[in-house]
């Protein structure tokens, strides 16, 4: 009886499952699988260990139009409704990008000639100077789980910083389940290549990164996600506080990657281990310092460089009382 | 009709086992052990109740606008003419323990005195904090053989236990040796709450003193002393001169500030009175804000006088001295061995925006408030008598830092107030006062 209560039970959830829509969509922008969710805590004085923890719907596979302003189509720019020529033009498309990496595999890693790349010490990865940098990033904000959280990105004034403004409130939603509420994030796309196929980036190189912000005095948190081929690792991150300051001056932020902590499903885990730098799918800040209120943050440029003068190479101890297995 | 049997003793299994699942776990899951596979069968059994039930139930009771009184919320009740502060909250807990021996229903009234505690403004006491934990009874929930410590022990206590140092952690409380030692007492030594102590131990000192631009706990109450440390928050020069041009005049009994005179309080370092002494009068310098600025969670506006960056061709090249000494040079500009390996720039143009030459933050932010400030700007500056003020003051809590009036775009879609920009251009006479 008890097999039949499991069957009936599981037969539940199979259908409660929404199926992942796949498929080529010529006219919108990417389908952004996942991300992880987490929402770390006012990280002032004596923080940093239990986030909360949410869950991640099924909401993250649409597109959410109205958070990032940038999505929509203008009148005047309206496509055509061609669908063939649309397929024509994405193979087309495709296939221009898969000559690009064959070709550019034979002059050097991303197209680039080998001596330029060992040499590199500091290489800027993300900057925004137009409105197609702008689309290499997504916000989101806790309305994907009910909440009132609102937030968006835009070009700054003089059209060579990005601006994420919004507002941030703490009211849950009502729901029963999620206790805690009150974050936006900004996260960047997976680097794509021919076919749609995931590219990661290779910062082995690098021991730093470095940001230009200018903010408004709000504890903002980085996140870091590797690229994982066969093994499903999509709530696990590294991720490091980032404080600023704010008031008019340009702010650098320079956070190596050896503080960088790791997480899973939002809770730092017990066993930690470095970052490693050689596939790194994307970058997110978050910000959820349960306070309510507007905020906003002017990003310049972000990058990664050496730092010569940093040599630690993880900052984080496993403790025995914690994690015993390790040093049996 | 077997069918019907067996739907009729599923649905009785589940509504047992969903029970089961929601007393186990009714609010905070435990740190390591994830609750995905209860929640899930609990939530599966729930709807699968829905799904299958043969007789539809009735509907959902309208939520009752008045809440009940919790167990043993009539403790906190405020006696008349009592203010609530840690005295009162300690008699009210301690009450608890009198009124029954057995003290039957502490989870609940842990976790009311949870609620409560930000009311009384205790949340960041650690003393009070071990005074609730010393609310559960001692050496009841520790585990005494193996089979109680494979299965979560008491799995509603060590949720509660987990509960108020999830309230510490999130206030930035840190745990001390009583702690420890009444945790040990009540779960033992290999219980979630412990766990979770431990961990608290671990992670807190590694974050503490992580913010390089560290903000007192504890800020203060009058506008000018937060106005003042705002200031030099956000000042990196640490020779800036911090100018109060105005108190704010209190009226007789109330204390609050007189809306015609708002406090005025400026910043500017001994650099910025050098730029704008050598600032060409012909160009205007402007007047922009408001500006926001987080203090933990106090949230201050500030406004900044500022100029434009000149064009390249006005721009003053250096000038190179001639050489006056044949002996050895006397400046000296080498790059040993840059190349490749050796360049930490980044290839990319930095923004470039015009000086700032002070910053102030007033009560209010109209403009008769900032003229103030600029005559009082004047005494220190007197070159700013010269020069031509334009105030461009946004309405509404302005993010956005405007560069110059050529590249305005049109306001963001939805911000709750409507952006309204004013730009007026006064020309300060010598002598006005």
């Amino acid at each position: 009886m008890a097999f039949v209560h499991k069957m009936l039970a599981s037969t539940y959830i199979l259908r409660k499952c929404p199926k992942p829509s796949i498929g080529l969509h010529p006219l919108a922008g990417i389908h952004f699988a996942d991300y992880s969710s987490n929402r770390p805590q006012k990280p002032v004085a004596a923080t940093g260990k239990a986030f909360s923890q949410r869950k991640t719907q099924g909401g993250l596979q649409e597109h959410h139009q109205q958070e990032v302003a940038l999505d929509t189509i203008s009148p005047e720019e309206k496509p055509e409704v061609s669908f063939d020529k649309a397929i024509r033009d994405e193979i087309k498309d495709h296939f221009w990008r898969l000559k690009d990496e064959l070709v550019n595999h034979w002059i050097g890693p991303e197209g680039r000639p080998l001596h330029e790349v060992l040499l590199e010490q500091a290489k800027v990865v993300w900057q925004f100077s137009g409105k197609e940098d702008l689309d290499k990033w997504i916000v989101t904000s806790d309305k994907t789980i009910g909440g009132r959280s609102e937030v968006f990105l835009k070009m700054g004034k003089n059209n060579q910083s990005a601006l994420l403004y919004g507002t941030l409130s703490s009211e849950g939603p009502y729901d029963g389940d999620s206790r805690q509420s009150g974050y936006c994030a900004m996260i960047s796309r997976v680097p794509r290549g021919a076919f749609e196929r995931r590219k990661s980036y290779d910062w082995s190189q690098f021991n730093t990164l470095y940001l230009r912000v200018r903010g408004d005095g709000r504890p903002w948190m980085v996140n870091i996600k590797e690229d994982s081929d066969f093994i499903q690792r999509k709530n696990q991150m590294y991720s490091y506080f980032m404080f600023t300051r704010g008031g008019p001056y340009w702010q650098e932020v320079k956070i190596p990657f050896s503080k960088f902590f790791f997480s899973n499903q939002g809770r730092v885990r017990d066993v930690q281990s470095q970052l490693l730098l050689d596939k790194i799918s994307f970058i997110g800040f978050t910000l959820a310092d349960k306070v309510d209120g507007p905020f906003f943050l002017e990003i310049d440029f972000i990058g990664v460089f050496t730092d010569p003068a940093h040599t630690e190479e993880f900052a984080y101890e496993n403790s025995p009382e914690i994690s015993p297995r390790l040093f049996n | 009709m077997s069918w019907v049997r067996a739907i009729l003793l599923a649905r009785g299994l589940s509504k047992s086992w969903g029970g089961i699942c929601r007393a186990t776990f009714p609010g905070a899951p435990i740190s390591q052990v994830s609750p995905q596979p209860s929640r899930g069968l609990h939530r599966s059994a729930a709807a699968h109740n829905s799904e299958l039930s043969l007789v539809p139930g009735p509907p959902e009771p309208q939520r009752r606008p008045i809440r009940a009184l919790a167990p043993h919320e009539d403790l906190f009740r405020q006696a008349p003419g009592g203010e609530r502060d840690k005295a009162s909250f300690v008699r009210a807990v301690q009450s608890f323990g009198q009124r029954n021996v057995r003290k039957r229903g502490h989870v609940d009234f842990i976790y009311l005195a949870l609620r409560k505690m930000r009311e009384y403004g205790v949340e960041r006491d650690v003393a009070v904090y071990n005074l609730l934990l010393d609310v559960f009874p001692k050496e009841v929930f520790r585990p005494r053989n193996v089979i109680q410590r494979i299965f979560v022990h008491y799995p509603r206590q060590q949720e509660c236990g987990i509960a108020v140092l999830e309230q510490m952690e999130n206030n930035g409380v840190m745990p001390n040796k009583e702690t420890e030692f009444l945790l040990i007492q009540i779960f033992g030594r290999k219980s979630y709450p412990m766990l979770k102590y431990l961990r608290m131990k671990l992670w807190f000192p590694r974050f503490k003193n992580i913010n390089p631009f560290p903000i007192p706990r504890d800020l203060p109450q009058d506008p000018v002393d937060l106005a003042q440390l705002g200031l030099r928050h956000m000042e990196p020069d640490l020779g800036a001169k911090v100018t109060i041009y105005q108190m704010p005049v209190s009226n007789d009994w109330t204390g609050a500030s007189d809306p015609t005179e708002p406090h005025i309080v400026g910043i500017q370092s001994p650099d910025q009175q050098a730029a704008l002494a050598r600032h060409n009068p012909a160009r205007p310098v402007f007047v922009e804000g408001p500006f926001s600025l987080w203090l933990r969670d106090k949230c201050v506006y500030y406004h900044i006088l500022r100029a434009d960056l000149l064009p390249p061709e006005e721009r003053e090249g250096e000038e190179i001295p001639e050489e006056w000494n044949l002996y050895y040079p006397m400046q000296l500009d080498l790059e040993y061995a840059r190349s490749g390996w050796d360049d930490y720039e980044f290839d990319i143009d930095e923004v470039e925006e015009g000086p700032v030459f002070a910053m102030c933050m007033a009560g209010a932010h109209d403009q008769a408030t900032l003229a103030k400030w600029i005559l009082g700007l004047q005494e220190t500056n007197p070159a700013l008598a010269q020069i031509p003020v334009v105030f461009r003051l946004a309405g509404s809590t302005g993010e956005l830092l405007t560069t110059s009036p050529g590249l305005e775009e049109q306001p963001p879609p939805p911000p709750p107030k409507g952006q309204e920009e004013d730009d007026t251009v006064q020309r300060q006479q010598q002598g006005q006062s």
